[in-house]
């Protein structure tokens, strides 16, 4: 009666596995050595879900990826540290049911400490998100891959009697994987774990299925090559990972990636002169954005000859738009959802209309004092006073160029709205030459 | 009672050349020689010329690297009879890191000789030691056998993180990547002391 109670109450074998000995430090590790990694680049990922997905994928494949494996081979060396082998070569579960019960649940605190890494980070972008969503599918490719570094680890635990085995390990694989990162447009680099697409880039649908029978295949291969009871069976687990690894190497870059159905839509503001359109990626921002610009789009109302919105796809704006200055990558105008400087967010705004970049100092400068005029009046520049201030303690052509802008500036504010406008349509007519032809005098 | 006898008529050096071979010191030698050549073979087929911070991998890895060599040679097989014994351990110990630490430090210096300036010398040695501290730290604390998970998972991160990080404090939290000098070097200074006298003076934990 006794033992039947006491069988009704034993704990699961598993159990042991999965609370104590070194699993739960492993978990703990990669969470640590993730959160550590991701905080230290917090501007760059926080608030944009592309970027934070990014973020993740390079820390969990290049970092936990080699701990993974480093923990797994460590794992694999137990029995032989504590000298019983012997002792568990004579238990009645065959070698793969020892070896899965001993591997998978240090892959579970693996995968659970990434997992960590993924809720913080997750939580820290839905905080302040400007827009999009989150990429689960890339956080469980990347699951697949540390669960698979496990085993592999596992099984080179037991194979290689080195106190250094787990430490090359980790540090080779980190040496193996930024190799195949650093030309990622290699077709080798495309069965690196680590390449990915730029944040405006998706996966094709079927690039995460073959990693992870890639990285998985290989795993499996390696557990059954070592303990499976009919080892030749490891050829299949085999040959789909060739078959995955084939399709990966023979596809290139374009056929690999695209970019996002989000990434090629804007959201616009059509209430504005030009319309503002923000990358749907970042379409809460668009508020923050038109109230930035609206120094700038209020005092262009009415003008015409005027790009008709400002764009914010991937390529070059279409003849009719002008490009709205960059608010990707973040981390510089853009962070944690908040623009950093508006001021000069709507000074690079005014310069994508007029600022004539394609021409030399040399052309523009007879109306030199013409495009600073319009550019303090419609937005200027955060430090004007300090340029001014430069030119006034320059050389006596610095003191002529700044009277004359100065000169430029008071004609340009003197006027009345109407003919303001109507001299601003003018010159909105030439921003598009070099060579001053029609520009209106001040 | 031959082989007490035996003992006292032993040479002087006896007792630590026994101390090195139990904790595997010899092994240790011809992994770190080894290493050190790697090293040397990497940094120059980087062509630091071009770019001196694409020595990077190397002055970050294999530091980290050595120090697990370094860290697993502390380990012992007998931790309990070691503590039974009259004479202190921490002379011993403390020869043991501070030569494997210099040594090493030497060697993987010459790997990045030339572009004083940037990624060199200092930066090799600055990070051998800090990477050194961290793991005989471990060593006292977890136990010489993990004792390169901490600095791995520390060097790793930062390597990652670190690029794109900006601030007053970053030349100190991520020493390992900063180029020679600065107050990285004092980081690093300070892990090596405080982790090998943690270790000096507590000896690995079992």
């Amino acid at each position: 009666m006794t033992l039947v109670a006491e069988r009704t109450h034993a704990p699961h074998p598993l159990r042991g596995e999965v609370v104590h000995g070194f699993g739960p430090w492993a978990g703990a590790a990669v969470l640590l050595t993730l959160a550590i990694a991701l905080a230290a680049s917090l501007d760059q990922w926080q608030g944009g879900w592309a970027e934070t997905r990014e973020q993740l994928h390079t820390a969990a494949t290049l970092l936990g990826a080699p701990l993974a494996l480093a923990a797994g081979c460590r794992h694999g060396g137990r029995e032989r540290r504590r000298r019983t082998e012997e002792l568990m070569a004579s238990a009645a579960r065959g070698p793969l049911a020892r070896l899965l019960a001993s591997a998978l649940p240090l892959a579970l605190w693996v995968v659970a400490g990434y997992a960590g890494a993924v809720v913080l980070a997750w939580l820290a972008t839905w905080y302040c998100s400007m827009g999009d969503g989150p990429y689960p599918v890339a956080v469980l490719t990347d699951a697949v891959v540390l669960a698979s570094a496990v085993l592999v680890g596992q099984v080179v635990g037991r194979l290689v009697a080195w106190r250094l085995a787990a430490p090359l390990l980790a540090v080779g694989a980190y040496a193996v994987l930024g190799v195949l990162s650093y030309d990622g447009q290699d077709a080798l680099g495309h069965l690196s774990p680590v390449v990915d697409g730029t944040t405006d880039d998706v996966p094709v649908w079927w690039q995460p299925v073959a990693m992870t029978v890639w990285t998985g295949g290989l795993a499996v291969t390696a557990v059954m090559a070592h303990a499976a009871r009919r080892r030749r069976f490891a050829v299949l687990p085999l040959a789909a990972a060739a078959a995955a690894g084939a399709l990966l190497v023979q596809t290139d870059n374009a056929g690999l990636w695209h970019t996002g159905a989000l990434a090629d839509r804007q959201v616009c503001d059509t209430s504005t002169t030009p319309q503002i359109c923000v990358n749907a990626r970042y379409g809460d921002l668009l508020p923050q954005v038109t109230d930035a610009l609206s120094g700038l789009t209020g005092r262009l109302e009415g003008v015409r000859n005027l790009p008709v919105r400002f764009e914010d796809r991937p390529g070059e704006p279409r003849r009719d738009e002008a490009q709205l200055p960059m608010l990707a990558p973040i981390g510089r105008s853009v962070v944690r959802g908040e623009l950093t400087e508006p001021r000069r967010y709507a000074w690079e705004a005014g310069m994508a209309l007029y600022g004539r970049a394609y021409c030399s100092v040399e052309e523009t400068r007879d109306w030199d004092p013409v495009d600073n005029a319009v550019e303090h009046y419609l937005a200027p520049i955060p430090k004007q006073a300090y340029f001014d201030e430069q030119l006034a303690e320059g050389s006596a052509a610095d003191r002529d160029r700044l009277e004359a802008r100065l000169a430029a500036r008071a004609r340009l504010e003197a006027m009345g709205e109407a003919e303001r406008r109507a001299w601003l349509s003018e010159y909105f007519a030439t921003v598009d030459r070099c060579d001053g032809r029609g520009v209106p005098t001040l | 009672m031959t082989a007490l006898l035996g003992a006292r008529t032993a040479t002087p050096l006896a007792g630590p050349l026994l101390y090195a071979r139990s904790r595997a010191v010899p092994r240790a030698l011809v992994v770190l020689l080894a290493s050190a050549g790697l090293a040397v073979w990497a940094a120059h087929g980087l062509d630091a010329y071009v770019d001196p911070s694409r020595r990077v991998p190397v002055v970050a890895l294999t530091p980290l690297f050595t120090s697990a060599v370094i860290g697993t040679s502390l380990y012992t097989a007998s931790d309990e009879l070691d503590r039974t014994a009259v004479r202190p351990w921490w002379r011993l110990r403390a020869v043991h890191l501070l030569t494997l630490s210099a040594l090493t430090a030497g060697l993987l210096s010459l790997a990045v000789l030339g572009h004083p300036s940037v990624f060199g010398p200092p930066a090799m040695v600055r990070n051998t030691l800090g990477t050194t501290g961290l793991t005989a730290a471990a060593a006292a604390l977890l136990g010489a056998r993990l004792s390169w998970l901490p600095a791995f998972a520390y060097v790793s991160a930062v390597y990652v993180g670190a690029a794109s990080a900006h601030g007053r404090l970053v030349t100190v939290w991520a020493w390992p990547m900063q180029p020679d000098g600065g107050a990285g070097a004092w980081a690093a200074a300070a892990a090596f002391v405080v982790g090998g006298g943690l270790y000096v003076v507590r000896g690995a934990r079992p």
